[in-house]
């Protein structure tokens, strides 16, 4: 078959599908990173918290989703989950295997993986906040939920955005390995165009091609982003 | 609750995967090693063509997925008959081979940007002094430029190569009989997922942990200048009497 | 080939027509200088004068767009390259005669990773390819002499300004060099520290060694060289012996300059 027909958006063609599962990995790594902002501020909490059990559980969680393989995450999160939920289904009188949706895992599991991450960022955009610009907002009386809202955490998100950026550009990769639940996101789909057609050197170049350019449009949305945000700021040597 | 007897048994078959984890990581670590070295040297000539064919191969090896680039390199060129009749074959038919091939072009893409920021850190007056005294270029590199960028790669080098432990986990998914991919195999078998898992993470921890604590040591080592200042000469003659 | 001079009137360096620009901005219009054996000379100007450059002009930290460098005879090949710049003849050729210069930087510049001692005989051991032992018992001498020989195996990290700017001028002398070069060694150091940088350095003056020192301090242009040159926008304005250029022959810049730095030293 043609290049341009294997490629393309006819009957034989993977062009739609490649597109549709390109728009999943986006989808799936955004509700990740959600899910990862969600665990990432709570971890980063307890690891700037002055009391040591709650320091603790930071680290252990920080170790942990560090540590160890992205892919021995998603079995625990994909079997573990399916064997949990079959386990109850029995409970209900249901019958046979049944799986954890893939989406789900896939969120859950990247977003886990980058909360730890997560976490690092918020945490050294918290200590990195100018303390003079607190004291300032406490001398005039300020209440502190008001600093927190109107001073705090507008500077921990511009502090955030360069780490947010990595974080991003590694869970879009991440997501590639969701491929082994089954879910139709681009290294599932590249797969299974690359094995129908075995045109497997084509399919994986445009797959990778595909990706680059999902990494490449975000650095440059993180680029403008960090301009914008940057533009009170004195340019220093590092922030250009 | 939890079988000890299963949780011993599974220990013990994950335990005899560790070798080719090991092996995996040691010789991606190395090659990829190696090919960094070439890759930063081109990134930074002042030959555009070199530099900007370094830029590319960073750019391509950080920005997809070390998934695709296995893939593409186990399934993808054993598609053509040409590299099927090559004398490559004999490695790239290998699941194992590919795999390291795969991890190390991969990692050379990271570790390259590493020492490159290693680099860049090297103070400009400790190369000026050195060019003052009238030293080659060559001389200039390995008595001064390379010590130096080394040290400061350290700390971001050590988090490279937990990551690249991590990643070997990613051979598994072409047939390769490391420590995950026993542990998929024992999951799949007998559906007790959370014992598996717990001994195969504690696996990775501790190999990660050693992996972090030797880096740190060889830091410390190289790095007397960076510790607290001495004792004065008259104290520590007093110490050792 | 490095033959000594024999005749007197050869001078160990001469410097001419330097002429630098970093982009459009004209830094160096022209200088020219040399120096006889012994003379210690100062250069004054105000901040842009040029003053950094045209040392470092000598030993080809910069490459001047025009003008020539002779040490002791021997003169550096420089090359126009294809976009314009110049660039020297044989790499070679500069590193010797780049051995022969030494320079004392205003920021230290000793080697982080190496100890006091490892710095001293770095230059000698590697570039002038002289045997280990030599290098170090000569090193020792010098570092009696700056009085740092019981920090020999410090980390520069650990020395005071003031202690790593002594260990650079031994680290200096270690090359025995024929003409030294200094660049406001002592600009970024607290005002405790200056006086015993100083002091090393009017003792390597007395004992006859050639020296270009790059300065804002009034105190050691005035009574330890023995010939001041005062740049002024990339030109020299005046030059002469320290009586003249302080005294009578005093251009209106100079003046000028002087009761600036006068001014804030009291303020």
């Amino acid at each position: 078959m043609e290049l341009f027909d294997m490629l393309g958006f006819s009957e034989q063609g993977w062009g739609a599908a490649l597109l549709l599962a390109t728009l999943l990995t986006v989808a799936l790594t955004l509700c990740g990173l959600l899910v990862g902002s969600v665990f990432g501020a709570l971890v980063a909490a307890a690891k700037l918290s002055p009391r040591r059990s709650l320091r603790g559980v930071g680290e252990l969680y920080s170790t942990v989703f560090r540590g160890i393989p992205e892919l021995l995450v998603i079995y625990l999160f994909y079997f573990g989950g399916s064997t949990a939920i079959t386990a109850i289904g029995q409970w209900f009188g249901a019958e046979g295997f049944i799986a954890t949706p893939p989406f789900l895992v896939g969120a859950l599991a990247v977003g886990m993986i980058s909360g730890s991450y997560q976490a690092e960022v918020y945490r050294g955009a918290y200590l990195a906040v100018s303390q003079g610009e607190l004291e300032a907002a406490r001398s005039i009386g300020m209440p502190t939920l008001m600093l927190a809202r109107r001073i705090l955490m507008p500077q921990i998100f511009r502090l955030s955005l360069p780490g947010l950026g990595n974080v991003w550009q590694m869970s879009l990769k991440d997501s590639a390995l969701i491929s082994v639940t089954g879910l139709a996101e681009l290294m599932r789909t590249t797969q299974i165009a690359a094995g129908s057609t075995r045109q497997y050197f084509t399919f994986y170049i445009v797959g990778g091609i595909l990706y680059l350019v999902l990494t490449g449009m975000s650095n440059q949305v993180f680029g403008r982003a960090e301009r914008h945000m940057g533009k009170s700021q004195r340019r220093n040597f590092a922030n250009h | 609750m939890i079988d000890f007897d299963f949780l011993l048994d599974t220990l013990g078959k994950l335990l005899a995967a560790v070798p080719t984890t090991l092996g995996l990581f040691s010789l991606s670590m190395v090659f990829g090693g190696l090919l960094s070295l070439l890759i930063v040297a081109m990134r930074v000539s002042p030959y555009p063509g070199l530099s900007w064919f370094a830029r590319g191969y960073v750019l391509v090896f950080r920005g997809s997925p070390l998934l695709i680039q296995l893939f593409l390199i186990y399934y993808g060129l054993g598609q053509f008959e040409v590299v099927r009749d090559s004398m490559f074959w004999i490695v790239l038919r290998s699941p194992y081979s590919c795999a390291v091939l795969a991890l190390a072009l991969c990692t050379a893409g990271y570790t390259a940007e590493i020492l490159r920021g290693g680099l860049i850190a090297v103070p400009h007056g400790q190369i000026e002094a050195g060019l003052a005294t009238g030293m080659s270029r060559w001389t200039l590199l390995h008595r001064v430029i390379a010590p130096i960028a080394l040290r400061q790669c350290l700390p971001a080098y050590s988090t490279e190569l937990v990551l690249l432990v991590k990643s070997t986990a990613l051979a598994s998914l072409v047939t390769v009989w490391d420590v995950t991919g026993v542990a998929q195999q024992i999951i799949q078998r007998s559906y007790r997922t959370m014992e598996v898992f717990i001994c195969a993470a504690a696996i990775y921890l501790v190999l990660n942990f050693l992996l972090v604590r030797a880096v740190a040591m060889l830091e410390h080592r190289l790095s007397p200048h960076l510790r607290k200042r001495p004792t004065t000469a008259v104290n520590s003659h007093a110490q050792t009497v | 080939m490095n033959t000594p001079s024999i005749t007197p009137s050869v001078a160990t360096l001469a410097v001419s027509g330097i002429h630098k620009s970093f982009g459009s901005h004209h830094v160096l219009k022209g200088i020219s200088m040399t120096a006889q054996k012994g003379d210690v000379i100062s250069i004054l100007g105000a901040s842009g004068s040029g003053k950094s450059t045209f040392l470092r002009c000598i030993n080809l930290l910069e490459t001047p767009d025009q003008g020539s460098v002779c040490l002791d005879g021997e003169t550096l090949q420089m090359r126009q390259r294809k976009d314009g710049r110049m660039e020297p003849v044989q790499r070679k050729q500069v590193e010797r005669m780049r051995s022969q210069l030494a320079m004392v930087f205003q920021s230290f510049n000793l080697w982080s990773h190496m100890t006091v001692l490892q710095n001293l005989i770095e230059g000698p051991m590697r570039v002038q390819k002289r045997a280990r032992a030599e290098c170090v018992e000569e090193a020792e001498a010098l570092l009696q002499r700056v009085g740092l020989f019981d920090r020999r195996d410090y980390y520069p990290a650990h020395l005071s300004g003031g202690q790593q700017q002594r260990v650079a001028i031994a680290r200096a002398l270690a090359m025995q060099p024929q003409v030294m070069l200094f660049d406001e060694p002592t600009s970024a150091l607290d005002p405790e520290l200056v006086g015993e940088v100083l002091k090393v350095m009017r003792s390597l003056a007395e004992e006859g060694r050639t020296m270009l020192v790059v300065t804002h301090e009034m105190g050691f242009a005035r009574n330890v060289s023995n010939r001041v040159v005062f740049m002024h926008q990339g030109l020299v304005d005046v030059e002469g012996a320290p009586a003249e250029v302080f005294g009578a022959r005093s251009s209106e810049r100079f003046r000028q300059f002087i009761s600036g730095h006068q001014e804030r030293a009291t303020a």
